[in-house]
């Protein structure tokens, strides 16, 4: 057997595992998908059926008529967006800072924003509660973005160094030559550069707040913070939530996650493996 | 004076770094260190007739003679072990067939990234979905196919619980490390491959001594993060089986956050939290340590 036929049964093995993989990826999904759309009599049924037989949306409109989702939903936005805010303005300058500019101390800032990373969220998240309690921030949206920004600051200022390390460092001083403050020369200069960058750190960033359990589930106790992953996790305890609503729920809250990454996931990928690719 | 003119100040660049200090100092570093001071004090918030004095080892010594801490201690240890291998070698495994670079492959490495990119809500609910004793899809197939007779309940079983649970994070954690180690191995110059052809090394030869010494950082650094996050989220397991049944899928995390959560008492879950804390900052110090000392 010669090499060029090596080289196509090698292929064709490849191609084999990799829509394998993908399948495995993607199907459970796609089966999720399938059960909302499903009446419930096809859902509860002793022969399972795959591909509904009468697709219907009502599992989607009793699921947002139910008590309070679209307030946890809302609840979820609002997080997410004050998580975003914060991590944005404190990190977007501190990235900046520890990536262009050099100053006795670098080398520890940088090892302290690497050392909060690996520090245990159930160590933090106890001690975080009767804090928040004491300053009146428990079970409050506020609260709950403070406790985010725990383990996605870090995170944050992380990617947007590996975003502004890629930019010449001729820039700034070009910039200083022409007569522009050290300010100017960050906020008219360089911050343009690194636009994409930035969608995409915050992409990242408000997926993670999206998505949190945990600490939602510590730190909110009323409807009036209660995040959707917190929520949705209650329903199925309490009203012994139908498969079909519980899928379509699902559905969702899934929804703007997958729609956020397929808009910036290049940039995203290439933030995600910066520091990989430089060793 | 003008910001601008702040800018030009000598210490501006604290300026900068002071907004995201002062956040982590009151998010992260204080509650680390009352949390450590916690696991020394009693404090249950049903109890507030005990107070909050200092107990000493109190909660330390309690830990040893609790049974249940051994339990987790050693569910924690398979789950660990267990769903960081399979997951590096899945993820190990697609980056190596990706690489390959053949059409459509761009998008499939796209694809892969789903899992990881949903909540733990929803990919503990779809595996429970899949895995359900009456209406699985996959009891559904397994049935069909002569493996099972009869649908099983994965998740109702204490010997089949944990196992079922580290599926469903292999599911979901297997893209970073392909991720990863895909962007791994697309750094890795090509005189290396040519020279290994060169060399004639077969396809093994090449894995072991042209691929592995360069992922090698990668590796350790993937391994460090995943193992911590692993130790430290007890989410799936709580959503997927609550630690049950009984306490045959109770994992350390899971425990203290428990104790806190449903018990309200915050000192004995410090605790816990602290065995934690200095377990992973051994096992960084040391698997670090090692690989390095492998790598001269």
């Amino acid at each position: 057997m010669g090499a060029k036929h090596r080289r196509l049964i090698g292929n064709l093995l490849a191609y084999g595992a990799v829509i394998l993989i993908v399948a495995l990826s993607v199907l459970p999904v796609l089966w999720t998908f399938l059960i909302s759309i499903k009446p419930d009599e096809e859902v509860i049924t002793a022969t399972l059926t795959y591909l509904p037989k009468r697709p219907v949306w009502d599992n989607y409109v009793s699921i947002w008529t139910r008590s309070g989702f679209p307030q946890l939903i809302l609840n979820s936005a609002i997080t997410t967006a004050v998580t975003v805010a914060i991590c944005t303005t404190a990190g977007t300058l501190a990235a900046y800072a520890v990536a262009r500019t050099r100053f006795a101390g670098r080398q520890k800032i940088l090892l302290l924003y690497l050392a909060v990373r690996m520090f245990p969220a159930v160590m933090i998240v106890i001690p975080l509660f009767i804090t928040l309690r004491n300053v009146g921030l428990l079970d409050s949206r506020f609260g709950l973005a403070l406790a985010y920004t725990s383990f996605l600051l870090p995170v944050f200022i992380w990617m947007m160094k590996g975003f502004f390390d890629a930019i010449p460092p001729e820039l700034e001083e070009a910039a200083r030559i022409d007569g522009a403050s050290r300010l100017t020369a960050m906020v008219r200069v360089i911050l343009p550069l690194v636009l994409g960058g930035l969608v995409a750190t915050s992409v990242f960033v408000a997926i993670g707040a999206w998505n949190e359990y945990l600490f939602a589930l510590m730190v909110t106790s009323s409807s009036g913070s209660r995040t959707w992953p917190v929520g949705l996790q209650l329903m199925v305890g309490e009203f012994q939530l139908p498969w079909g609503e519980l899928a379509a729920g699902g559905m969702i809250s899934i929804a703007p996650v997958v729609i956020l990454f397929a808009i910036v996931q290049r940039a995203l990928v290439r933030g995600l493996t910066a520091g990989a690719v430089k060793g | 004076m003008g910001l601008g003119t702040l800018s030009e100040r000598r210490g501006w660049v604290w300026f900068l770094l002071v907004p995201s200090l002062l956040l982590i100092a009151a998010v992260v570093l204080y509650p680390t260190f009352w949390g450590m001071s916690l696991s020394f004090r009693e404090m249950r918030l049903n109890r507030p007739d005990l107070g909050t004095g200092f107990v000493g080892f109190k909660h330390y010594v309690a830990l040893w003679n609790d049974p249940v801490f051994w339990l987790s201690l050693r569910n924690t240890l398979v789950w660990v072990v267990g769903a960081t291998m399979g997951e590096f070698l899945l993820g190990l495994t697609t980056a190596l067939l990706v690489d390959r670079g053949l059409p459509g492959f761009r998008a499939a490495s796209v694809l892969i990234l789903l899992p990881w990119f949903l909540p733990n809500v929803v990919a503990g609910h779809i595996w429970a979905l899949m895995l359900d004793p009456r209406l699985g899809v996959i009891n559904d197939i397994l049935v069909r196919i002569g493996v099972l007779d009869s649908y099983f309940a994965w998740f109702a079983n204490p010997d089949t619980a944990l196992g079922a649970a580290m599926v469903v994070e292999i599911w979901h954690g297997f893209p970073f490390f392909a991720l990863l180690l895909l962007a791994g191995l697309k750094a890795v110059p090509l005189e290396l491959y040519e020279s290994a052809e060169i060399d004639g090394a077969g396809p093994f030869a090449r894995f072991r001594h042209v691929i592995l010494p360069q992922l090698q950082m990668i590796i350790v650094a993937t391994v460090v993060l995943r193992v911590i996050s692993l130790v430290n989220a007890p989410d799936i397991i709580l959503i997927l089986t609550g630690g049950g049944p009984g306490r045959a899928s109770q994992v350390l995390s899971l425990y203290a956050f428990l104790k806190v959560s449903k018990e309200f008492n915050f000192g004995y879950g410090s605790a816990l939290a602290m065995v934690l804390f200095v377990g992973l900052m051994g096992f960084s110090y040391l698997y670090v340590r090692l690989s390095n000392v492998l790598k001269e």
